[in-house]
């Protein structure tokens, strides 16, 4: 190649569309120095919201200005890429705030390790959402996976979280291998791994469909859909609270982005099959919640079922939904609302567990409503918003989705969709009746309380606040979001 | 299309056949004369002792890392130091430059954290 060709690739636009990535990339960096320099110890937490507000504000001026397709086709930042940026930020500035004074005093040295850890996920996200080929997804899924398996073995003293890393971190290996091979029978069947070049010629014959049934395999295992949602519950569970939110709402969310630009791999008769798995996702991940005991746990059936419900929008569009963008507003919408609701209860979770409350069980949520009755409260909307009852933002989202089936003819699944989100409020509405409707359980009572807590919980209570505002906003001025989405 | 691969198939068939013939001919022809000595896991050198399964201290694996870490380095700076003069040029030899800088300034960060974090002390 040229070097004058070289250049002309980073041209203004290239530059303005990888800004928010290089302005993540130097945020770590100097987060990592600030670990080893004593002077800049009090800079840490400004330097983690200094680099994500930056990073924030480029992803915002990028949906504005839509610098497009850059550096040879490779990547993508038109306002739907932004909009996912936008909300990868948010979801890590949320997490990151959870986790503010969350560990214990032993597991605090590694505080800066943990930070740019979860600062390093936004930048794997938004490679993920804006790849218009597939190493660049590649090389995003791994940017973000990586510090995720440090992360959710981070409280490397309990079994637990070791398990749920090392699971994290054998299952998403394979996952990797799926879709690196999945893209190379791609490769061998098309002769590109350039997503519009993948378009053009079209996936037809057996060794292109086995590469898009790996690739997709793996990106259901990232979006953790039936069969391959098996690791959700003790990952989820073993993970630290804050990690948890984070894997919940932004990987998800990314996983999302991605499968939306590459629905068009899937052939047009697989709609029903799509619709079939997402309705059993939503039946196991629903059934599976309603056994549990433990709140943390049930949120993470919960999330199995949520990712079924977005994923009947895939095939709503291969149904042929008439609105070309259908898929995408239900999705971003649905995922939005998602990550301030899921971020919130995990929050409140890390929260409680933080003061002392040590459990996160339904047995010690009772009567937590006389005692916190500002957490009761918020828990509340998390759990009605996570159901869908009407006014907030989860009603919102399941109703972009179900309408999207039926524009596309699919009514049985909606049908079968919506009644199995009805199933759902048993198991959330039971969190409600323990905070509300039932006293302190004596057991609990006498139990000695846990890790006690230091420092302030104001950046985590504001989190919190701020969360279920934004659900709140969310499904009752909804048109403030809909308006601008892409 | 398939017949353009059969040169391929019997340079397979040609090496997978050599090598199976060569194996079983040495087994079936050559002489066997079995000692203590030729028992051993190596022939020559010192005697093994002792379980092979011993903990290895954290410090090798450590070490691994930074090894691969800068040895990559050499790798990516190899091929642009050739490269620098046809840089140079075509008019863009400053740019270039200055990302060659900017890549070992990252990396020199990431050496300056883990000396620091006393990564390099090896009796830690």
């Amino acid at each position: 190649m040229n070097p004058q060709d070289l250049l002309q690739l980073f041209d203004d636009r290239a530059l303005a569309a990888v800004a928010p990535l290089l302005a993540l990339a130097i945020g770590i960096i100097v987060l990592l120095l600030s670990g080893v320099i004593r002077a800049f110890e009090s800079l840490r937490a400004p330097i983690v919201v200094a680099t994500l507000a930056f990073t924030g504000w480029l992803v915002a001026s990028n949906f504005a200005t839509v610098p497009g397709s850059v550096i040879d086709g490779t990547y993508i930042a038109d306002r739907a890429s932004s909009a996912w940026g936008l909300l990868f930020v948010v979801a890590t500035l949320l997490a990151w705030l959870f986790s503010h004074r969350y560990y214990a005093e032993s597991e605090r040295p590694f505080q800066v390790e943990h930070d740019v850890l979860m600062l390093t996920t936004p930048l794997g996200m938004m490679l993920m959402a804006g790849a218009a080929n597939l190493i660049v997804f590649f090389i995003g899924l791994e940017v973000l996976s990586i510090p995720l398996y440090a992360l959710a073995s981070f409280r490397r003293s309990r079994a637990r979280s070791v398990e749920a890393g090392l699971k994290y971190f054998l299952l998403g290996a394979f996952a990797a291998a799926f879709f690196l091979y999945g893209s190379s029978l791609i490769y061998a069947a098309t002769g590109s791994l350039q997503l519009a070049e993948i378009k053009a010629i079209g996936l037809h014959g057996p060794l292109a469909l086995g590469g898009v049934a790996l690739v997709m395999a793996s990106l259901f295992f990232k979006i953790s859909v039936f069969p391959f949602h098996l690791w959700v519950p003790d990952v989820y569970q073993g993970s630290p609270t804050p990690v948890t939110a984070l894997m919940a709402t932004g990987t998800k969310a990314a996983a999302f982005a991605f499968l939306i630009n590459t629905m068009f791999m899937l052939p047009k008769s697989a709609a029903l099959a799509v619709a079939v798995v997402a309705l059993v996702t939503m039946a196991l991940g629903n059934l599976g919640a309603l056994a549990q005991t433990d709140v943390k746990r049930m949120l993470a059936y919960s999330g199995i079922a949520h990712a079924g419900t977005v994923l009947l929008v895939v095939a709503g569009t291969l149904a042929g939904d008439p609105e070309s963008s259908g898929a995408l507003h239900a999705a971003l919408f649905y995922m939005g609302a998602y990550v301030f609701t899921a971020a919130g209860a995990f929050g409140l979770l890390a929260l409680l567990e933080r003061d002392g409350e040590r459990f996160t069980t339904l047995e010690a949520l009772k009567g937590l409503a006389q005692r916190r009755p500002f957490v009761a409260a918020a828990l509340t909307i998390f759990m009605l918003s996570l159901g869908g009852m009407p006014l907030t933002g989860g009603f919102l989202g399941k109703w972009m989705v179900f309408s999207s089936l039926v524009r596309a003819g699919l009514i049985w699944p909606a049908v079968v969709g919506a009644l199995l989100s009805v199933i759902a409020f048993g198991y959330y509405l039971r969190v409600v009746i323990a905070l509300y409707m039932q006293p302190v359980s004596e057991r609990d009572a006498a139990l000695p309380s846990g890790q006690t807590s230091a420092g302030s919980a104001a950046p985590a209570a504001i989190a919190a606040a701020v969360c279920a505002v934004l659900v709140l906003v969310m499904g009752t001025l909804p048109g403030l979001f809909l308006d601008r989405l892409p | 299309m398939l017949k353009d691969y059969a040169p391929l198939i019997i340079l397979l068939l040609v090496v997978g056949g050599f090598a199976v013939v060569n194996i079983l001919a040495s087994d079936v022809l050559g002489g066997k004369r079995r000692s203590i000595g030729k028992g051993n896991a190596y022939e020559c050198g010192m005697t093994p002792q002792g379980d092979a399964r011993i903990r290895l201290s954290i410090h090798f694996y450590l070490v691994a890392v930074l090894f691969i870490l800068f040895d990559v380095e050499s790798i990516f700076l190899i091929p642009w130091a050739v490269a620098a003069k046809s840089f140079t040029a075509a008019g863009v030899g400053g740019i270039v430059f200055a990302e060659v800088v900017l890549f070992v300034v990252v990396l020199g960060a990431g050496l300056a954290y883990v000396w620091r974090k006393g990564g390099l002390d090896w009796d830690r």
